[in-house]
Formats: structure tokens, sequence, C-alpha cells
């Protein structure tokens, strides 16, 4: 028994005695995976700040943050980064989070968005990809997407899980505000299946499973960048294309709280901006000197990004939720 | 009858102990669920339950329904054709369906029926015409859970057509019966009192299903409560909901234990004793029958066959060498081999002290028998009941009170529910056994007047040697494919092979969960067919 205690006392000796401090960020797995983004910043914040990062992949954004909740006061994160503006005020009301007092009114975002909390690193717009070789005529509104032949079908995340999820479900509530349920139960036969985050809808699609997949107006970039195909596609919708805004916030439990507001801080740099676009697909929250890719510019630009405001949302969250799994329902 | 007390107070006070230990955290479990119900804010009875319960319901109710017919027409076809080549092997791989993990199950069935899978690419390549994807929603439950359970059922169902007297099949050649009346007044009374707690036993599994419909329900209009349960807690956060619907769950379950109070899995790992009729069947017959076990059999290897294929194509270096598939593989053997000693130690002790009140020479006769036979029964099997994912919560809500790293509640979350989980099927297999054993060996060892010890060394070992293995073996393999509480605690730190797969199968890394899809097959079934051999004695033979 006594040599197992000093065993674990000379293994805590080890640990501790490595100086560097350790910044552990809990994302999504698209984010931590080794050909993400992830890698990258680890690398350059690495270089930049003598540290050592850590991110942690789960399913999903809000599955991150559910793990926090679970973890509590005991988490081992200091950053959480991955959630959006809409379901950011539910992760607020946890009271786990710490302010960041950075200034973040200047950022080069299509909407104004500040928050005492959550720092914005990045945005896309949520669309329907497909693949243009299978799918010739693709549907360019709701009404079209509902209204297609019954062996038509698509893949999207839960909005009780994924941000993208959350964010079709508020763009569906938007456009139809009270018959959004009535719309669901039209829509809910293309439905192959609901998954708990992006990746595993992404995947699905990309295996053929679907015919078209809940994801962003950047994702056709990976494939023409680092595919070399120019098949993908997002289809354009005439109601307009809801934003997300994807945000990052440090916790109050965080032992590297320094740490963690350089790494909020880092989020815009130039650096950290130049591996967004070609690494997590998205656009930067500011410009750089080298802009953005070429392949950016094929890409279906929305004119204006529908967003609600997260006070909004989260005030009405659960009711939308609730109204959605009722129309689910057989 | 104190005299007896005093000589039985070894097999007594062990199995006693651990039978009060099984209530008591049954209890516990009930305790904590139903406090903290009432600090959680209680979210309002709402419709979405009410429907979760139907759809619940009518899902196991369907699959029990289907399970049981395939069941009986193959197990009454294999009964029937007793010599063709294969049959062995055929019956052998059908029992294995119990401890296949549901979610390599599920990842077979993708294999042949998705939208990718076999079915459609050939009818593609022959017909240009693919059947699109049909499996997710009920359709894929249901033969999810017609795979496993049909196969689990007519293995119990064939052993009862062997052991139905062959005077009672001459009787009926002589009295020139048709096929379809000798079934009627030879086979299934017979049948009869297996079937209801077979069905009872598939209703209850169908009722708790977890990996199934949380990978093939595809969404939240297929939920079981199971399912909703997690995720209420994974998804939403929201414990009030989490324990509204375990308690309802929990009711509903004992109700359907206390039910199937006899609770019989009619499992041996003795060789069924092949019948030899002295006739051949009719020809028509012979051919519907050889046509359904061909077709069950088709029905049952292709999945698998698509695992192994599939899982040819990957790349296992890379896969052993990741970090989390190494640690997922190390947490699940280990759990897995504590687990399967523990179930062992525990079904061991309990048959032991529950054969005290079933025997003669011991106290049957005793004013108090009866009610501890059935304590004794009932704390092991009580467990049926409990869905693993509630207990899951339960250990969830106790982390949550008592702060310790969330991997030490992770492991003993864990290793109490996998030990749990396997208890009745253990004590199913042990408890006869060894009620066997006393029965024809009391006599002796009490008037060698032999200690405890010689007791099990000379007599109880050699003879139980078999079952044990076998009940080791079903053990190791319950462990080690569960996907149920793991997807409470699962993450980076704590991974188990299923919770591995499953996260995989979530990502895009096909093959990469095709190679760990094929090497939990391959643990599975070695450790399923090798371990009882390892145990295997000669004493038993005849038993």
């Amino acid at each position: 028994m006594i040599k197992i205690l000093y065993t674990l006392l000379l293994f805590t000796v080890i640990i501790l005695g490595n100086d560097k401090p350790t910044l552990t960020i809990y994302t999504y797995d698209a984010f931590a995976v080794s050909w993400g983004p992830g890698p990258k910043i680890k690398e350059a914040f690495e270089k930049e700040y003598d540290c050592n990062v850590k991110f942690v992949g789960m399913s999903s954004s809000i599955g991150a943050l559910r793990k926090i909740q679970l973890e509590g006061k005991n988490t081992k994160a200091d950053i959480l980064l991955g959630l959006d503006t809409n379901i950011a005020q539910a992760a607020n009301k946890t009271g786990l989070f710490a302010a960041h007092d950075l200034n973040t009114s200047s950022l080069d975002l299509p909407i104004d968005y500040t928050d005492d909390y959550f720092v914005p690193y990045d945005y896309s717009y949520v669309a329907f990809v497909y693949d243009e070789n299978k799918l010739e005529n693709p549907p360019l509104s709701f009404e079209a997407l509902a209204s297609m032949p019954e062996d038509f079908k698509i893949v999207i995340q839960d909005p009780r899980s994924s941000t993208p999820g959350l964010s079709l479900l508020l763009w569906v509530k938007e456009i139809y505000k009270d018959k959004a349920g009535a719309y669901w139960k039209k829509l809910s036969p293309h439905i192959l299946t609901i998954t708990k985050g992006w990746s595993e809808a992404y995947g699905l699609f990309l295996r053929g499973e679907a015919d078209m997949v809940l994801s962003y107006t950047t994702s056709p970039a990976y494939h023409i960048i680092d595919e070399n195909r120019t098949n993908f596609k997002s289809a354009h919708f005439k109601e307009g294309h809801y934003g997300q805004i994807e945000v990052a916030a440090m916790l109050k439990s965080s032992k590297n709280k320094d740490l963690a507001k350089k790494f909020l801080r880092f989020m815009h740099s130039e650096t950290f901006a130049d591996i967004i676009p070609t690494a997590n697909w998205a656009y930067p929250v500011v410009t750089t000197k080298q802009g953005l890719p070429k392949a950016f510019e094929t890409l279906t630009h929305p004119s204006k990004m529908i967003l609600l405001e997260g006070k909004k949302v989260e005030a009405h969250r659960k009711e939308i939720i609730n109204e959605w799994l009722k129309a689910l329902e057989r | 009858m104190l005299q007896n007390v005093k000589r039985l107070k070894y097999s007594l006070l062990p199995g006693g102990f651990v039978s009060l230990l099984l209530l008591g955290f049954a209890f516990l479990l009930f305790f904590i669920l139903f406090l903290s119900q009432e600090s959680a804010n209680v979210t309002q009875l709402d419709s979405r339950i009410f429907s979760l319960l139907k759809f619940t319901l009518y899902q196991a109710f369907l699959s029990t329904l289907l399970s049981v017919f395939v069941g009986i027409t193959l197990a009454w076809s294999l009964a029937h054709q007793s010599h063709f080549k294969g049959r062995s092997l055929l019956v052998g791989l059908f029992s294995s369906s119990l401890v296949l993990p549901t979610l390599i199950v599920v990842f077979g069935l993708i294999g042949i029926y998705g939208r990718n899978g076999w079915i459609n690419q050939l009818s593609l390549y022959v017909f240009d015409h693919s059947f699109g994807s049909y499996l997710y929603g009920l359709t894929g439950i249901l033969v999810a859970h017609v795979y496993l359970n049909a196969s689990f059922a007519s293995r119990s169902l064939l052993h009862t057509f062997e052991s139905i007297p062959k005077e009672k099949y001459k009787l009926a050649k002589s009295l020139n019966f048709t096929t379809f009346q000798r079934f009627l007044y030879v086979e299934l009374p017979a049948l009869k009192p297996t079937l209801f707690s077979i069905a009872s036993t598939i209703f209850l599994l169908c009722f708790t299903s977890f990996a199934i419909v949380l990978v093939l329900g595809g969404s939240p209009s297929y939920n079981t409560l199971e399912v909703a349960i997690y995720e209420a807690v994974k998804l939403d956060f929201d414990i009030a909901m989490a324990l509204k619907l375990a308690l309802i769950q929990l009711g509903i379950s004992t109700l359907l234990v206390v039910f199937s109070s006899n609770f019989r899995t009619h499992l041996t790992n003795l060789k069924t004793s092949s019948v030899t009729l002295p006739w051949v069947e009719p020809k028509p017959i012979k051919q519907i029958q050889m046509a359904i076990i061909s077709l069950f059999a088709l029905f049952f290897l292709t999945p698998l066959l698509a695992i192994v294929i599939d899982g040819m194509g990957a790349d296992f270096g890379k896969i052993v060498s990741e970090t989390l598939f190494i640690k997922s593989f190390f947490t699940s053997i280990i759990l897995a081999t504590i687990s399967s000693i523990l179930t062992v130690v525990i079904a061991v002790l309990l048959s032991d002290a529950k054969r005290n009140f079933t025997l003669k020479e011991r106290l049957e006769n005793a004013k108090f028998s009866r009610i501890f036979n059935i304590i004794i029964s009932f704390s092991g099997n009580l467990y049926l009941a409990i869905p693993s994912l509630i207990m899951g919560l339960g250990f969830f809500l106790l982390s949550q009170t008592y702060e310790a790293p969330l991997v030490v509640w992770s492991t003993i979350a864990l290793l109490t529910a996998n030990v749990l989980m396997s208890l009745p099927f253990a004590l199913s297999i042990l408890a006869p056994a060894m009620q066997k054993t006393a029965q024809r060996y009391d006599k002796l060892v009490f008037s060698l007047n032999l200690t405890t010890l010689q007791r099990w060394v000379y007599c109880e070992y050699p003879y139980l040697k078999a079952s044990l293995g076998y009940v080791l073996a079903l053990s190791f393999c319950f462990s080690l494919g569960d996907l149920g509480i793991i997807a409470l605690f699962g993450s980076d730190d704590f991974s188990t092979l299923p919770w591995y797969l499953y996260q995989l199968m979530g990502s895009y890394r096909t093959s990469d969960a095709a190679g760990v899809a094929l090497i939990l097959l391959s643990i599975t079934l070695s450790v399923f067919i090798v371990l009882p051999k390892l145990f295997r004695s000669s004493v038993a033979k005849d038993n």
C-alpha cells in the first residue's frame, strides 16, 4: 500500500515538475482532430507563449458544454471553444464562465456582436450542402425542400446538442414563425436521421447515405482546396441564410486565467485568422494581409445574415425545441 | 432444524449477505433517484412522455412478437432437421447472439441493409435500382431486435423441442397426425411454459433497449424511454426530466419482472442430445424447414461477414497505435475480467445459499424457506428490471454530491452495472447446476463430514467447472460489449471499446470503425468459444 502511495506521489511530482503550464481547451471534434484547425493553432500558440495546449474534442460543442457542467468546478477545461451566439446565453446561466474584458467591437463581423463572457473567433452561414454529380436540381427554398420526392433524404443535427442544428431550428422559426411546427411536420419524412453533432452528419452524407446535409456555405471550400473536387455545393436559399458566429470563453475555475485570456486575444491575431479559412472552413473575424483563399470567391455568399439575438433565443429555446420534438412525433 | 442451520452456516451466511447487499443497493438507488427528484425542479409531465412510453411499448411488443415467431419456426426447423452438415456450428453461432455486442450487430446490419449496404449495391448493380435508406427508424429497430432475440429464443426453444419424449412423436405418428396437428398437440403444449418466460424476457430486453435505438432510431420520433433518459442528461442536462423518465421506466420494468418472476433463460453450455426420430420428415416439409434454416442463417451470418470483410480492409497498424484505442482496449479488458470474476463469485454464493431452501436434506421444510428462496432469487433477478442507464443516473447523481475524480466514479459505476447486468443470466445457469450437484452428493458429503473447502475441491468444483467457465465467458462478453452506462460516463479520459467504436461511427472514420468492430467481434467470439473449453471437464459430461 505504501509503495502504491509512494508511486502515486512520484507521479504527481513528475507531473507538477513539468513547469510549462498546460492550457486545456474543450471543443467539438472537428476542431480538435488532426486534420482540423486544432493542431495548427496549438503549434502557433505554443511557439508564441511557451506553454502546452491540449484540445479535447467532444462529439459536439454543446456536448463539450455538458461535459463541463458534469465536471462542475473540477473541470480540467480552461477554455470552452465552439459554442455559438445562440447557445452562449444558456452557457452563461451556468455561472461557470469568467468575463474576458477584451474589446471586441472592432471585429470584422457581418453583424454587431459583443458579449462580456464570449469572444467570437469565426463565422459562417448555415446551409444545405449537396453533391452536384448526384443531385442536379437542388431545392432552393424551404418550400422546395419540403416538396422534394419522397425518397429525397437529408441529414440534420439535433438542436439540443449541435449548434448548426440549433441554427436550423431558429432559421425555420424566424421564417415560419408560428407555422414552424407545421413546416417540420411536412419536412420530417425527408429527414433520414438526426445526429448528435456535425461530424457524424457530414460523414453520413459523404458516405452517400443522404442527398443533402445541414452544414455551412463555406464547407465546399474544403472539397475544392483539400480534395480538388468542385462538385460539392451549398444550396442558396431564397429566404436568406442563418448565420453562425462561433465563440469561446474561459472558465471561472481555470487555474491558467492569464494564459487563457492570452489565447482569447490570440484568436484575433492574423496567425489565427489565416489558419481558420482552410482548417475550420469558415470566415475569420479579422482581415489579414494574406486575405481569403481564392476558392472562397466561388462560394455562395448570402447578402444578409439572419441572426436572432442571444437573449431572445434563450428565452424561447426550450419552447422552440419542444415544438420541434412534438412535430417530429409519429 | 437448528442443527441444520448450524451445519449450513458457511453456505447460508455469505449468500444471504450478498443477497441483502443487492437488495440494499437497489433500495439505495431508488432512494437516490426519489430524493433527487424532489430537490430538482420538476418539469411538467407533458404529452411527450406519454408518446415516448407509447412508442417504447409498441416497438417492444412488435419486436417480441416477431422474435418469438421467428424463434419458434427456426427452432422447429432445427429440431426436425438434426442431420445436416454444419448444424452444430450454426446452433453454436445462434447462441452466441446473446453475447454479441449490440453495437457490433448494428454495425453489421448497416453494412448489409444501409443505404450503401450490400443489398442496395447488389440491386444497383443488377437492376440499377437502390432501395434507398429504409433501415433507420422502426424498421431498423425491429430488424436488430429480431436478429438478437430470435436467435436467442430459437436456442432456448430448440432445447425444449429436443426434450419432448420420443414416445409422443411415435404416438403422433401412429395417429397419423399432419405436421400441423403434431405441432398443435405435441409440440405446442411442451413449448408453452418456456414460451411465456422467453417472451417476457425478450419484451423486457427490447423495452430497455438502448444502443440499437440510439444508433438506428435516428430521430426523436423513434426514441425509447432509455434513450430519452440519456438525451435528457447528455443533451439537455435536464436532470429533473431524466429522473422522471427513469422512475416511470423503473416502475414499468419492475412490474414486468414481477410478472416474469420465474426468469429462466434455458441456457446451457451442454450440447443438446440430438434426438433421432425413427423416420424422416415428408419431403415438402423438409424443404420448408431447410429453407427456413437457410434464410435465417443468411440473415444471421451476412452482417457478421460484412464486419469481417469491411474490417479486413482497415489499417490495423494505425488503429492499434492510437492512444485512445489502447486506453479503451485495456479499460475494456480489465473491466470485463474483474466484473466476470465478481459475477461468478456472487452467482455462486447466491446459488449456494438458495439451494439450502430447496433441498429436502437441507431446509426445504423449514418455516420460512419459501420466502427466503424467493428473496434470494428476487435479489439477483431484480437487476433485469433496472436498466444500466438508470443505474448510471444514480451513480451520476452520487458523483455530483460526493466529489471524487470522475474516473473513479465511472469505474465503480461500470463495474457495478456490468456485474449486476450479467447476474440474472449467471444465476439462471448456475442455480440449477448447483442444485443438481447438491441433490446428488449432499448425503455423501455430509456422511463423510467434509469441510466446506474439501467439499468444493472434491465435489463441487469438478462438476461445476464447465458451468463456471460458461458463466465466466458470458459475463466477460456482456461486460466487454456493453454500450449503456459508458454512454453517460464515456470521455477521452475514460473509454471502452464499444464507446470508442460508437465515437468512430459518429465521425467519418468508417474504415477505422470497421477495424475496431472486427477486433471487438473477434475478441467476443473467441472468448465465448475458447473460455468454456478451458473449463471443460470429463466428469460433468453426463450432467
